[in-house]
């Protein structure tokens, strides 16, 4: 009895120990492949404004460029295809949400050494549509997907305003489509400004007007248009509308 | 690339020693049988591997009446199987809180070979299917958060994902696979029809009749061995001012696609009535008596029916007996289908 309880415990130490090691060896991993190729940290982060103001949700009524007033609940957007000088730097989409700080600055590590030019797609992948249930950012989940007629929302505006004539004066955005006709993923295409290509970790601040979704290439009012729903032609103004919002701050 | 393969050759490891450290045990697959003469199926399972584990989870779900919001209805409550997994009599479906689905709940069987789900096709992927009846206030009302919350509080469930997933992990992704690989074994292929294409039984007189004028007026859009050929189309249905229910038009936004429907399967048609997309058709009569009668042709009606579909009495009688050769008793009573490997019978009266 006694010998077999001794085996018992051996044979979980041998366990262990070799778990251990495994444990470790991944763990180096990464460090050996960061020490191979030296690579520049990259920091994007967005910022969402009214106008020039920094935006908050709930606390702020603001007034259109048509003098109609709004109070912002939710706002949030898809993004993927990042890209720097053309070269992506993930293949992941990104769910960037102005209720959760941590969603707006994503940090990258990589080999291009003059960043001129940065890109992304508002909008997910036509084929991340109709390929099943995905996970993390795009876990349909996080709510941004139409059930009934399936696809992802690739934009979210959502709030109220005495101008709304739709229930509770909500004005509810959601935006998108991979379907043509109505494929309403836009591509943003910014230039870098020359003292962030020089710094040694460039930090790249995206500023977004949230103005730009009434007015830009089309004028949308809250009275007029309260609600978006589903693809279709106010989706893909609101589209072109908020494809203009973003510039790079100085 | 080199990096790529020593990290996955390290992870291999690792679950391997994992699995000898807490002797976990793989799932065990589960074959997909593709009758014989049928196409190659349109599901991709390399992305989600039947697994006997996972199809009994699977089942679970489908009939687990905690996941709707007040723990009323699941899948299986509109699914039923004695109905070939339709709604048994009922045109509408009845979701929580007294509520009404607008449509009536088709057959689910050979999903394996469909790409498009729903009367409009709106739904592309069978793993994304379940997404809409779970959170539809007139289904099951609830959230997805609220579903996976449930799921993972659960003393049985984190047990259940990991004997077929290899983990405790409860997402969304592996619920929704575990229901597809569920409802991928909904198979229904053992009719008296099956059993006369194989050459092991033969039509009585008036199945054969009806089977030839089927194969003349019907096949095109109901297409052999699925009795659909998967497109949508007006059969000039006039629409129910009360459902306002355009059809394909919903999810394409294209007006030449007003009031079409996805052709319904015919198997096991005689268990699954009411008919039609709103189930407004009582019975195979009504039916017919709206193909030769009743249709109302309009711009985008089918070119097939132009002028309407003119059948006599006779005709409709072989049809009928064609048509019930379509049942699957082996596929309605297969009790591996049903809640806990238990067989249910038709209710005496209405359920739910
Ligand atoms: C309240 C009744 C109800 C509940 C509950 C319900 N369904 Fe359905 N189901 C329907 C109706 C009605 C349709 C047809 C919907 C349409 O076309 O708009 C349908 C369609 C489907 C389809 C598409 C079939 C086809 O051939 O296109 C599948 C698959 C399906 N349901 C699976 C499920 C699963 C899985 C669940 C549980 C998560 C579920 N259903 C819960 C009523 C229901
Ligand atoms: C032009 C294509 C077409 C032809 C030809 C056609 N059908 Fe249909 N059939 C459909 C469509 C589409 C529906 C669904 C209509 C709806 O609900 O809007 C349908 C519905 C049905 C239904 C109801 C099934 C259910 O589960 O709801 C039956 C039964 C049926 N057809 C039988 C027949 C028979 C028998 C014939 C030949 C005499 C026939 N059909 C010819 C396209 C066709």
């Amino acid at each position: 009895m006694v010998i077999d309880h001794a085996e018992k415990t051996m044979d979980t130490i041998n366990k262990n120990l070799f778990l251990f090691w495994l444990l470790m060896s991944l763990a180096l991993l990464p460090v050996a492949g960061f020490i191979m190729h030296p690579t520049r940290r990259v920091t994007i982060r967005f910022r969402h404004k009214i106008g020039a103001r920094e935006m908050q949700l709930f606390n702020e009524t603001y007034t259109n460029p048509f003098g109609e007033p709004i109070t912002i609940t939710r706002f949030k957007y898809y993004i993927s295809h990042l890209s720097i000088n053309e070269k992506e730097l993930s293949s992941k989409t990104f769910l960037i949400n102005e209720a959760d700080s941590s969603s707006k600055t994503l940090v990258f590590t990589t080999g291009i050494t003059s960043p001129q030019t940065l890109s992304f797609v508002i909008g997910v992948d036509s084929l991340l549509n109709v390929s099943g249930v995905q996970t993390g950012a795009l876990d349909p989940l996080n709510g941004l997907f139409w059930t009934w007629n399936s696809g992802y929302i690739f934009a979210r505006m959502e709030g109220k305003s005495d101008s709304s004539h739709a229930p509770a004066h909500s004005v509810n955005w959601d935006v998108g489509g991979f379907r043509s006709p109505y494929n309403a993923s836009r591509k943003i295409q910014l230039t870098i400004p020359t003292d962030i290509i020089k710094a040694a970790d460039p930090v790249i601040v995206i500023d977004a007007d949230l103005l730009k979704w009434f007015n830009a290439k089309h004028t949308i009012t809250i009275a007029q248009s309260p609600l978006c729903h589903q693809p279709g032609k106010l989706a893909m103004q609101l589209a072109d509308n908020y494809s203009t919002m973003f510039t790079v701050a100085q | 690339m080199k990096k790529v393969r020593i990290i996955s050759c390290m992870l291999l490891l690792l679950l391997a020693a994992l699995a000898w450290v807490e002797g976990y045990k793989p799932p065990t697959p589960l074959k997909f049988i593709v009758p014989r003469n049928w196409p190659k199926p349109k599901y991709d399972f390399a992305k989600n591997p039947l697994t006997q584990e996972g199809f009994l989870l699977g089942r679970k779900l489908f009939y687990d009446l905690r996941l709707s919001v007040d723990s009323t209805v699941s899948c299986g409550s509109c699914h039923q199987q004695f109905a070939a997994f339709s709604t048994y009599e009922h045109n509408l479906s009845h979701g929580v809180n007294s509520s009404l689905t607008t449509r009536n709940a088709p057959a689910l069987q050979n999903l394996a070979w469909q790409s498009n789900f729903m009367w409009d096709g709106g739904i592309p992927h069978l793993d994304l299917q379940p997404l809409m009846p779970l959170t539809a206030a007139n289904e099951m009302g609830e959230t997805l958060g609220g579903v996976i919350r449930k799921l993972q509080q659960d003393a049985s469930y984190p047990k259940l994902f990991t004997a077929a997933f290899g983990s405790p992990l409860i997402n969304t992704q592996r619920m929704t696979k575990a229901l597809s690989q569920y409802m991928l074994m909904l198979v229904s292929s053992n009719s008296k029809y099956d059993r006369v294409m194989r050459g092991e039984d033969s039509f009585a007189l008036p199945e054969q009749l009806g089977y030839n004028i089927f194969k003349q007026k019907c096949s095109t859009c109901h297409k052999e061995p699925f009795f659909t050929d998967g497109s949508y189309r007006n059969t000039g249905l006039p629409v129910d001012n009360t459902l306002n229910d355009y059809g394909r038009m919903n999810s394409t936004g294209d007006h030449k696609d007003s009031l079409k429907f996805k052709v319904p399967s015919l198997r096991n048609v005689a268990v699954t009535f009411p008919y039609g997309h709103d189930g407004r058709f009582f019975s195979l009569m009504n039916v017919f008596d709206h193909y030769r009668r009743d249709m109302v042709v309009a711009a985008t009606t089918d070119t097939l029916l132009l002028r309407r579909m003119p059948l006599s009495n006779y005709e409709i009688g072989q049809l009928t007996a064609f048509l019930n050769t379509l049942t699957d008793t082996i596929f309605l009573k297969n009790s591996m289908l049903a809640p806990e490997g238990k067989l249910e019978s038709v209710p005496f009266q209405h359920l739910h």
